[in-house]
């Protein structure tokens, strides 16, 4: 087990390696002057002397990676070109937002999707299951630029439910926070239903066909504790994998949600960026995000031996 | 509306129309015009279209928004009145020599930045200082030839030739008033974040980009009495359909809109209970406006008979239509009807066969023309790029669209890498405002900056920009300003949609946010290009 994750400790630093690199070149690869890429054309020939001096522009490639690099281990991101706000402070405010929207959503997600899927595959192609397929098909058709508008609508135009836009911090006031961003989560909700119920009830439909559930059944047990102590384990391996490819689309991928619901998570804040052309910020967001992703992942191939340990003997 | 908006900060977006309209306040009383006593106290939140890019006038690109954001925090030397003639803001007294190519600025006295310094002439001087060396607004300044201070509250400003207009060019991006502490640490640390110190009726509180602004209330405001509100947040929510939910579910007090269906969705009976105000009506100087913009210095647009084809292949009442709002004029030019330098001009009407000819004739000698079309991603833009193209794909043009982000269509602008571009702009109270899009002085070749960004180059129009910039005679002003206006119908290096209108929605609540007043009690102009004033809001009970 040991051995298992040292490997994969070991392949996250040579990923996080690479992509550290590959986002440190993102301003030196694109054509031109990197301190006009970095400030703009219409930059003062002062504004760029004096940039070229933070950074170290003029200095070998490597030395700039490794000052760069430095500065990064001590949470210097840079700063914004155009509002001047450090890249840190950007990751430091929008993260909590794509945070809170990733956990909700994926909440809600496995708390509809899991009994849904449970309870249909025990008499699969019934009425209730035929009705549940379909509902999700329907989910998977509506993109959350489709949702959103239709749920403020609903409820928060007619119902005022909810607010149409608006975001306090966790930290600020927790319960004002949570009414915030029920709507926001709903909306990138359905894909991740559609996509967890349809995998797990497949799943469970074939472990069902195992004979140790057969031999679960020979003994008595009643069908509850078969689907949760002896199906609903060995079944979760795709769901698994689904849901660390989805967490980690999300990352930073909710941009359309943050921009409908005027939320200024990563997602948006890095498609504003790339609008602006505000590179050091794309730079920071980038390498956060990534890294992110690879830790993400790290983790979900840790509960892939939780949920089977032969993962580790493979 | 067609976006991309070809930076408004050179020249500041001053602007143009009397400021308001229509629609659906309580009965008798005037959308944004506050009933009753002033009420103090009380936090204004308004939903902006957009976030700015900062406080800085130098280096900052302050469109609609940047203006909004600018009035809270800061006060402009001069002003614009309800009548269009403009008058003394910071400033107190602003008059010039008998030939017009001297002006002296007298300051106001006893005025204070909110970091306890006072406003001086050497203040002044250091503001356009850093303002004649930003690339941003160096060019808004270049008829001045020189600044010089007579004493601690007097400025002298000596013009490159007479201009009887110059003071309207002080109630832009360049007439902003900012502390030396914040020129000095702008100067001194380029990067680094910037407090911005203002004279305004607000102090800077926080600025979270994307998320929010948050400006308190100045308690030694040199206006006596000013503001009402204890506080004010502005919060960028770029969706308009949310923004608009936003505001009917109470999330914020106002918003402002640049999409005409907000327009439609707050008359009538759906606005009952809100104030809506906007620019459709009342322009008394140059309103902004939609358009295509074609590159006069590039194959195949640098040919006029190609420009004329596509003005003549572009239905623009079709075009008008997917825009949607309420009904808009047939545009000819640059001014609408009722405004002094408007008059008749021979721009293209919709003539598909005769467009249909002129490609044909093009084809003849070079082979098919293929226009790239560019624009930005808005769903709106690509919606009416698209409208566009198959119009001039059926009178023989083979058009492509691209599109690119609002800071990159701005660069491409600038370094005109573009053949056929959507674009809005030229809202301003006087035209020499927009002297420098379309100066022969300003044109520089494809790959290099140029402001000029169509590269139209015509003497006749250089000439009568000059006329209207240095004569004292109104007559000749409106002769001149109608001359541009003809040469570009000629020239063909826009092609006009309709009125860039913008619009303001209060909540009951909100009020007074359309009738502010300078300080001497003249009313001012109240709703500039979507610009309001928030020193003289208040919020009823």
């Amino acid at each position: 087990m040991t051995k298992y994750f040292i490997k994969r400790f070991l392949q996250l630093v040579v990923v996080a390696f690479i992509i550290s690199v590959l986002v440190f070149l993102l301003v030196h690869l694109l054509p031109g002057d990197p301190s006009v890429t970095i400030l703009g054309p219409n930059d003062t020939a002062h504004n760029r002397a004096i940039l070229f001096k933070q950074l170290g522009l003029n200095k070998p490639l490597l030395q700039q990676y490794t000052t760069w690099l430095n500065a990064v281990f001590h949470g210097n991101l840079g700063q914004s070109y155009l509002n001047h706000e450090s890249v840190t402070h950007i990751v430091a405010t929008g993260a909590p937002i794509d945070i809170e929207l990733i956990v909700i959503s994926q909440v809600i997600a496995f708390a509809v999707a899991i009994p849904l899927a449970l309870i249909t595959s025990r008499r699969p192609n019934r009425a209730f299951d035929n009705v549940s397929t379909t509902t999700t098909f329907g989910l998977l058709a509506l993109p959350p630029f489709v949702i959103a508008p239709i749920m403020v609508a609903v409820f928060a135009v007619s119902l005022h439910w909810f607010p149409a836009t608006g975001y306090v911090p966790l930290t600020q006031d927790p319960a004002t926070n949570l009414h915030d961003m029920i709507l926001p989560s709903l909306a990138i909700t359905a894909g991740s239903i559609a996509v967890y119920y349809r995998l797990l009830r497949s799943d469970l439909i074939s472990t069902l066909q195992e004979d140790f559930i057969t031999m679960a059944r020979s003994k008595g047990l009643s069908n509850r504790r078969i689907m949760l102590r002896h199906a609903f384990r060995p079944s979760t391996f795709s769901l698994l994998a689904a849901a660390g490819v989805n967490i980690g689309a999300l990352l930073a991928g909710t941009f359309i949600v943050e921009y409908l619901f005027a939320l200024s998570g990563l997602g948006y804040s890095l498609v504003q960026a790339v609008q602006q052309r505000d590179y050091l910020v794309v730079q920071g967001i980038s390498l956060v995000v990534a890294i992110a992703y690879v830790v993400l992942q790290f983790i979900i191939d840790f509960l892939f031996t939780v949920v089977d340990p032969r993962v580790v003997r493979e | 509306m067609l976006g991309a908006a070809a930076s408004t900060a050179l020249t500041g977006c001053s602007s143009s129309n009397s400021g308001s309209s229509s629609s659906t306040a309580a009965p008798g009383s005037k959308p944004g015009v506050g009933t009753g006593s002033p009420v103090r106290g009380g936090t204004l939140t308004v939903g902006t279209i957009a976030e700015i890019d900062g406080f800085y006038p130098p280096s900052n690109h302050w469109d609609t928004n940047g203006f909004i954001y600018a009035n809270a925090i800061y006060d402009p030397l001069m002003a614009v009145t309800a009548d269009g003639t403009v008058k003394p803001y910071l400033a107190k007294s602003m008059t010039s020599n008998s030939t017009y190519d001297t002006w002296t600025l007298t300051l106001r006295p006893g005025v204070k930045f909110n970091d306890g310094s006072a406003l001086t002439s050497a203040v002044v001087m250091a503001n356009y200082s850093a303002l004649k060396a930003s690339p941003l607004t160096g060019v808004a300044l270049n008829q001045v030839s020189s600044v010089t201070t007579l004493d601690d509250m007097t400025v002298v400003y000596t013009l490159t030739g007479p201009n009887p207009t110059f003071p309207a060019g002080l109630t832009t991006q360049v007439g902003y008033i900012v502390g030396e502490a914040m020129i000095q640490q702008a100067t001194s640390n380029p990067s680094a974040p910037l407090t911005p110190i203002g004279t305004g009726p607000f102090i800077y509180a926080q600025w979270q980009p994307n998320d929010h602004f948050t400006a308190t209330r100045n308690p030694n405001y040199w206006r006596s009495g000013l503001p009402y509100l204890d506080s004010i947040t502005f919060r960028p929510i770029p969706d308009t359909t949310q923004r608009e939910s936003t505001l009917r579910t109470g999330g914020v007090d106002m918003i402002e809109s640049v999409d005409p269906t907000t327009i439609t969705n707050f008359s009538g009976s759906a606005g009952t209970g809100f104030q809506l105000v906007d620019t459709s009506t009342g322009v008394i100087g140059q309103p902004s406006f939609a358009f295509i913009m074609l590159n006069t210095a590039v194959p195949p647009t640098n040919d006029l008979s190609i420009r004329q084809a596509l003005a003549k292949g572009l239905d623009q009442a079709a075009v008008q239509k997917v825009i949607g709002g309420p009904p808009a004029k047939p545009a000819t030019g640059m001014f609408l009807p009722g405004s002094p330098y408007y008059s008749e001009t021979d721009y293209p009407t919709y003539d598909p066969a005769g467009a249909k000819a002129l490609v044909g004739a093009y084809k003849a000698r070079h082979g098919t023309p293929t226009v790239n079309l560019l624009t930005i991603p808005d769903p709106l833009e690509i919606k009416v790029v698209q409208a566009v193209q198959q119009m001039w794909d059926q009178v023989g043009f083979d058009v492509t669209v691209s599109e690119v982000e609002q800071a990159t269509i701005i660069d491409d602008f600038v370094f005109g890498k573009f053949q056929a571009a959507t674009s809005y702009q030229f809202g301003a109270v006087n035209p020499d405002l927009n002297y420098v899009w379309w100066s022969t002085t300003t044109i520089s070749p494809i790959g290099q900056i140029g402001l000029n960004f169509t590269r139209v180059d015509d003497p006749t129009i250089e000439s009568a920009l000059l006329t209207g910039r240095h004569t004292t005679d109104q007559a000749t002003r409106v002769t001149a300003y109608q001359t541009v206006n003809e040469q570009l119908a000629k020239q063909l290096p826009y092609l006009w949609v309709e009125q860039y209108v913008f619009s303001e929605v209060g909540a009951g609540r909100v009020q007074n946010f359309n009738n502010p007043t300078l300080p001497d009690g003249t009313p001012q102009y109240a709703f500039d290009e979507g610009i309001f004033v928030p020193t003289q809001i208040w919020l009823a009970g």
